[in-house]
């Protein structure tokens, strides 16, 4: 183990985190707003990856393709927030997990149905390939521009969380969902924007993994129990805790490859153990909300 | 007004239930076979004009490639078997018209690569179908778990694609055979090519997925590349079974210091690490070597990354410019399908073929006679060359191929990503009888 | 139960002619089992776990590795060593996800479950076979000590599975219908209030939770046997997704809905099997179905099918019929003996900032027994603060509350419920699915049998003592005559009066009333005014209120709040004619011009 090693692995976590921040950041402000636990975030990361694909076939821009997946899911969400969520309001919450549970296998199974199960393969975009040098070591340029991807995403979301009076809705309505609902403020709409959102979030966190991974129906079931894991050691509702969540989580991956690789992603529930016994509600957590 | 709750569970009630399934119980217990000869479903399955074989394969999950292609080799085969063609007629004893006169029937059913379905499903052929052979699997877990209840259930099983050294190691059964290289075999025979293609004294680097079937692969490698060659291992990169994202594990690679990168990932894990290991510059600094090819590895990957990249598989379509039954087999699946066949497809029909074979020697269908014939040692021509069954641990005697993958520029058609470099003589390959495999009794 | 038995013995001559193999029917018990536990958790108490298949696993591969390892050839121990370890690894999971209620559980049970997954895959490859599972468990050899049976033919292992389902059904049915069981459902519809009223709803969740991963385990281990294999699978993320489905198409709370839900599963794949081109499209239909019948029929198959059922029976609707109120002599209610006049509740130097806000100030307050205190204030006087630090549902940020001479600042809600303090919330807070009279024997049975008490084998309508004292409070409150009638289909002042009578039933010291008229008509106010009096007889009462005719129809002391602090405090006619309560008002401090 020597440290110029070390400090690229700790690089590293940051890529791998940064995709884990923006998945877990469209389920935290779904959470946080609408008090329903998306179960079929996974599901729209991997509606996300498919719809870049697409566009990507028949565009060769991966730009296009990036857009292409988060209004795609972006859309989606909409589509399924008014024809399935928004009766289910009222519902206890079990309810609610269970029928986006459903969801997430019927998105999953159709697009299984339509594209079969070989793995699709979509390209590092012509400005991400090669590698830069680090100093300390070869570094693949395409995860780097990732991060910067992600950050320019998460600007947006700051922009909009605390500098717009849609976002000021959202932060109310995590803090209080109540006395939102009774100001007459039309939740409703601001509902469907922020599950529209949260899914874009995932869907683009697809487009942008799926040249580093394998584009496959099944690619999105690990990420839906890692933004678990993110958003309960980060602290649901919280845009700083998602951040923080995402980030260790990627370190955690990261630097248990070097001591013990096969222990890299039971290390990740083992910090959340921790987090729940140490600090129940998170990081950042809100003990507003349950 | 107080509620009346409903009648509480009286004892009488309880015992009422129990007497009534217990008293019916021992009527049905299955009736012990009146002949002493009758085992499985030897000979009620046998009764009619045709002969029931349960097939399954994976054809959801990470694997439904090849198992599509899995299933396809045993439609053909059955198909021929039936009927005639393909490598029916090029061997003496298959006449086209069934199996000792019966025409096989069969049905098959998706595993979703769950060894548990695949279980509940075979046995529901065995039950309900009669099943007097059950075949067909895409990985060991589900090869093991069936070879086992095989043996439980005394139906003869021609093992599906498995490559674990446990199949005809540790967890062999008397009523399984199992044709593809096990992880020792196909590194006993890829360690001289690779010394042919590197030479001597060279550092290795592993990147093993953490389960038997990647440790075994690894050790035999591992093992057989230091005795040989005199290779230093210079460690293992263990990564989780179903990682998407091998970064971290690469990193430490590219900073190995090695000049071999082996590559113990397959299926899907192989495609998206071969994919990061050229981004993160591990092809630029080391050759990769991937011991086990799997089927759509190129294809998925691409020829750029797979291009020189060498490694074995069960079969590859080229050997029909080299072998008459491989061109028979080849030629028949691309006429049927309209595409080449896969080494899951291989695998399914020339294992139909074998078992087909030794049933027409055995004169019968009683899974004991069958086992016996093929248990003899009976040498069949087939598309690898000359195949046969080791009665020790019913490991198919068998050549490897080891295979070159080839760049862009050098396939001559879409299917052309791998070159045979060398067809590794069977017989030398086979692991040492070192007593792993105890074969339970015939009965 | 009967029915259940001519169906079990009846099952396997059947099924063939449906085309399945006794095998399935096998299967299908064995989800059946796994399922009874979790319908118990999830049906009944409303937990829902997506990690049940963690449970499944260790207890499966535990019995499967005593057999092959041969640590026991009896399969009794075996399994009975599964069952142990799943529930023990079920204890240790469900503190640790407990800690968080709802969304969040469901959540941790499905990370757990995975870490198990990886857990079963590697570093125990082992003992478990990793990705291979263990084979050649055998056949189960049932040692009874004088005799043993090997149950090795199909239809022998049919009947281990029918008798352990049966036996397994009847402890659950026991538990549904036991006082443990109507203290599950309550947490099921408003754990909060379950707590408040005494009841120790951590603990019953964790129990109920290990009886769920106790069911899972033993489901696992006959997994094992019955296939002579325990495959990996079982601790799949979509073994715990599949059970989840299986019950909610079956239907929660019945029971035998994952019974039902699983025949349907697995038929259902085999009849797609069998039709060309959409054999490998199982899942996609299963999840339509799935999703279609959560937001449609929400009781599931079985659900539906009671609903159909009674309609056809056309059985009637719970009946209300009119008893003739019992009257009860005044001091029916009275409980206590205590001389009055001690003082029964001693607040000091209490306060609440919430950041900077300084809600309450300083605030000190002595209750005697049997007195009948109002509170009362403007809006923003602190009175909901001051009132919640009572309630214990907010701690203090300082002072002291003493109760009967225990210091109990500290002391949580359901501590001090059993103690003797009880709360009605200003809006409702029912059992909404349960009963007048299963509401009110949910803080009968807080009373009868403290904070926790695993009376999983009693039947509820045998607690007379609880049932004895629900009857009087329901005398009391007036509902006598909806005992039968669920709680949210009554009129909004009958709700109250529930409210009320659930607080009364926990035969509290001192009765702590929040707002008790707020939304009524002036009828029902009157008539709320005569009941409260009614059970003001020989009871400590804290009221705060706005409506002065209720006041004054009530209290016999006042103490008026003003900016977090006491400006006034005494008997109502003192507190009408002083001069700094009527500027706090701003306004005419004439009773029946009151400001709201």
């Amino acid at each position: 183990m020597s440290w110029p090693l070390l400090i690229a692995q700790v690089f590293n976590g940051l890529t791998l985190g940064a995709l884990l921040v923006i998945v877990a950041m469209g389920l935290t402000i779904i959470y946080g707003a609408l008090g329903v636990v998306n179960f079929a975030h996974g599901a729209f990361y991997v509606l996300g990856a498919y719809a870049g694909y697409i566009a990507y076939s028949e565009t060769n821009s991966f730009v296009l393709a990036m857009a292409a997946g988060a209004v795609f899911v972006l859309l989606s969400g909409v589509v399924i927030e008014r024809g399935l969520i928004r009766f289910y309001y009222d519902r206890p919450k079990e309810d609610q997990i269970l029928v986006t549970f459903g969801a997430g296998i019927v998105l999953v199974e159709a697009i299984r149905a339509i594209f079969g199960g070989l793995a699709q393969h979509l390209p590092t975009p012509s400005w991400g390939e090669g590698a830069v040098h680090l100093g300390i070591t070869y570094y693949p340029t395409y995860r780097i521009e990732v991060l910067g991807i992600v950050a320019v995403a998460l600007l947006l979301f700051y922009v909009v969380l605390y500098r717009t009076r849609l976002g000021l809705i959202v932060r109310a309505g995590i803090e209080d969902p109540l006395i939102v609902d009774m100001l007459g403020i039309n939740v409703r709409r601001t509902f469907l924007t922020v599950f529209g959102v949260g899914a874009a979030a995932a869907g683009l966190a697809g487009v942008v993994n799926a040249p580093i991974v394998t584009v496959t129906p099944d690619m999105g079931a690990d990420v839906l129990v890692q933004s678990f894991v993110v958003i309960v050691i980060g602290g649901v509702g919280s845009f700083w805790g998602a951040v923080a969540g995402g980030l260790i989580c990627g370190e955690i991956l990261a630097l248990t490859s070097m001591v013990a690789p096969s222990y890299s992603q039971v290390m990740l529930f083992a910090a959340m153990a921790l987090v729940l016994v140490l600090r129940p509600q998170g990081l950042f957590g809100v003990t507003g909300r349950q | 007004m107080i509620e009346r709750p409903a009648k509480s569970v009286s004892r009488r009630r309880v015992l009422k239930g129990a007497a009534a399934a217990a008293s019916v119980g021992p009527f049905f217990h299955a009736p012990k076979a009146f002949s002493q000869e009758a085992i499985g479903n030897w000979p009620a399955g046998v009764s009619g004009d045709s002969v029931f074989v349960g097939v399954t394969s994976p054809l959801t999950g990470a694997y439904s490639a090849d198992g599509a292609d899995h299933l396809r080799g045993y439609q053909l085969a059955i198909e021929h078997l039936n009927g005639g063609g393909g490598l029916v007629g090029h061997i003496s004893t298959l006449k086209g018209n069934g199996v000792l006169g019966k025409k096989i029937d069969y049905k098959y059913a998706d595993t979703q690569l769950k060894p548990n379905v695949a279980v509940q499903e075979q046995t529901t052929y065995i039950t309900s179908n009669k099943a007097i052979m059950i075949t067909g699997c895409v990985s060991s877990a589900t090869a093991i778990a069936l070879e086992a209840l095989a043996q439980r259930m005394h139906v003869l099983n021609m093992v599906g694609a498995s490559g674990a050294d446990e199949t005809t190691g540790a967890d062999c059964q008397r009523y399984g055979f199992r044709s593809q290289p096990g992880a020792y075999m196909a590194a006993k025979a890829l360690t001289p090519t690779l010394g042919k293609l590197y030479g001597k004294n060279k550092k290795m680097i592993f990147l093993v997925p953490d389960y038997a079937y990647g440790h075994s692969v690894e050790h035999a490698t591992g093992t057989l590349t230091q005795q040989e060659l005199d290779w230093k291992n210079l460690g293992s990169q263990v990564c989780p079974l179903g990682t998407t994202d091998y970064s971290s594990f690469l990193l430490n690679v590219a900073n190995s210091g090695a000049d071999i990168f082996i590559n113990v990932c397959f299926g899907g894990d192989a495609v998206a690490s071969c994919k990061q290991a050229k981004q993160f510059g591990v092809l630029d600094k080391m050759k990769m070597v991937v011991p086990n090819i799997s089927a759509f590895q190129a294809q998925q990957t691409g020829a750029d990354i797979m291009g020189g990249v060498p490694g074995t598989m069960d079969f590859w379509w080229t050997l029909a410019e080299k072998n008459q039954a491989a061109k028979l087999f080849v030629d028949a699946f691309e006429k049927k399908f309209d595409a080449k066949p896969m080494w899951c497809a291989h695998i399914a029909y020339a294992q139909m073929i074998v078992w087909a074979d030794a049933v027409e020697r055995a004169k019968s269908f009683d899974p004991v006679a069958v086992i016996k014939a093929l248990e003899e040692g009976h040498k069949l021509a087939m598309p690898l060359g000359e195949v046969w069954y080791r009665a020790t641990d019913h490991q198919q005697v068998r050549d490897v191929p080891v295979v070159m993958g080839k760049k862009q520029s050098e396939m001559k058609n879409k299917d052309d990503y791998f070159e045979i470099i060398e067809m590794a003589p069977g017989p030398g390959l086979m692991p040492p009888d070192a007593g792993t495999c105890k074969l339970p009794g015939y009965t | 139960m009967a029915a259940l038995a001519a169906f079990l013995v009846t099952f396997p001559f059947t099924l063939p002619y449906v085309g399945g193999a006794i095998d399935t029917a096998d299967r299908i018990l064995d989800w059946g089992l796994f399922g009874l536990g979790f319908d118990l958790l999830f049906g009944f108490t409303g937990l829902l776990s997506f990690g049940q298949a963690a449970f499944y696993g260790v207890g499966g591969f535990v019995t499967a590795w005593l057999l092959v390892a041969n640590v026991t050839a009896n399969a009794i121990p075996a399994l009975v060593g599964g069952t142990l370890a799943a529930a023990i690894v079920g204890a240790v999971v469900g503190l640790l996800a407990l800690r968080r209620a709802g969304i969040y559980f469901a959540m941790l049970t499905l990370a757990f479950g995975e870490m198990f997954y990886f857990l079963d895959l590697s570093p125990l490859a082992t003992y478990t076979g990793g990705e291979n599972g263990l084979s050649n468990v055998p056949a189960p050899r049932l040692d009874f000590g004088l005799f043993a049976i090997t149950a090795s033919s199909q239809m022998a292992l049919y009947w281990l599975l029918a008798a352990l389902f049966f036996a397994g059904f009847w402890i659950a049915l026991r538990i549904t219908r036991s006082p443990f069981g109507a203290v599950l459902r309550a947490i099921r519809d408003n754990d909060e209030r379950a707590a408040a009223l005494g009841h120790d709803v951590p603990k019953y969740k964790l129990v109920v939770f290990t009886i769920a991963a106790a069911y899972g385990g033993l489901a696992g281990g006959l997994l094992g046997l019955l296939q002579g294999f325990m495959p990996p699978d079982a601790f799949y993320l979509a073994t715990s997704g599949q059970l989840v489905v299986q019950t909610v198409i079956g239907g929660s709370a019945t029971l035998v809905g994952p019974l039902v839900g699983a025949g349907v599963w697995l038929y259902l794949y085999t009849l797609l099997e069998n039709v060309a081109g959409i054999g490998a499209l199982g899942t996609l239909i299963l999840g339509l179905v799935f999703v279609a019948l959560v937001t449609l029929f929400r009781g599931g198959l079985v659900g539906a099918g009671v609903v159909v059922w009674r309609r056809l029976a056309a059985l009637p609707a719970s009946p209300e019929e009119a008893v003739a109120e019992r009257e009860l002599p005044p001091t029916a209610m009275a409980a206590h003996t205590t001389p009055q006049g001690e003082i029964v509740l001693e607040v000091s130097g209490i306060a609440k900032n919430f950041g900077g806000l300084v809600a309450v100030d300083n605030i000190s307050f002595s209750l005697r027994e049997g007195e009948v205190r109002a509170v009362i204030g403007p809006n923003g006087a602190g009175k909901s603060t001051f009132f919640g630090m009572l309630a214990k549902l907010i701690p203090p940020s300082s002072g002291r509350i003493v109760f009967a001479g225990e210091d109990i600042t500290r002391v949580n809600a359901t501590e001090v419920c059993q103690r003797g303090i009880a709360k009605t919330f200003q809006i409702n807070q029912l059992f909404s699915n349960l009963t007048v009279h299963e509401n009110l024997m949910i803080s009968a049975l807080a009373r009868e049998q403290g904070k926790f008490r695993a009376a999983m084998f009693r039947d509820v309508s045998r607690e007379t003592g609880a049932a004895r004292r629900v009857l009087d409070v329901a005398d009391a409150v007036r509902l006598a005559g909806r005992l039968d009638a669920p709680a949210s289909s009554l009129a909004y002042g009958e709700k109250r009066r529930l409210e009320i009578g659930l607080a009364l039933a926990t035969e509290p010291r001192v009765l702590l009333l929040d707002e008790p008229t707020a939304g009524m008509s002036p009828a029902e106010r009157t008539e709320t005014v005569q009941l409260l009096r009614r059970i003001a007889q020989g009871m400590t009462i804290v009221i705060v209120e706005h409506d002065m005719d209720v006041v004054f129809g009530l209290a016999q002391r006042i103490t008026v709040l003003f900016n977090g602090r006491v400006i006034a405090e005494g008997a109502p006619e003192t507190i009408q004619a002083d001069a700094g309560v009527r500027a706090a008002y701003l306004g005419n401090p004439v009773p029946d011009e009151q400001p709201a």
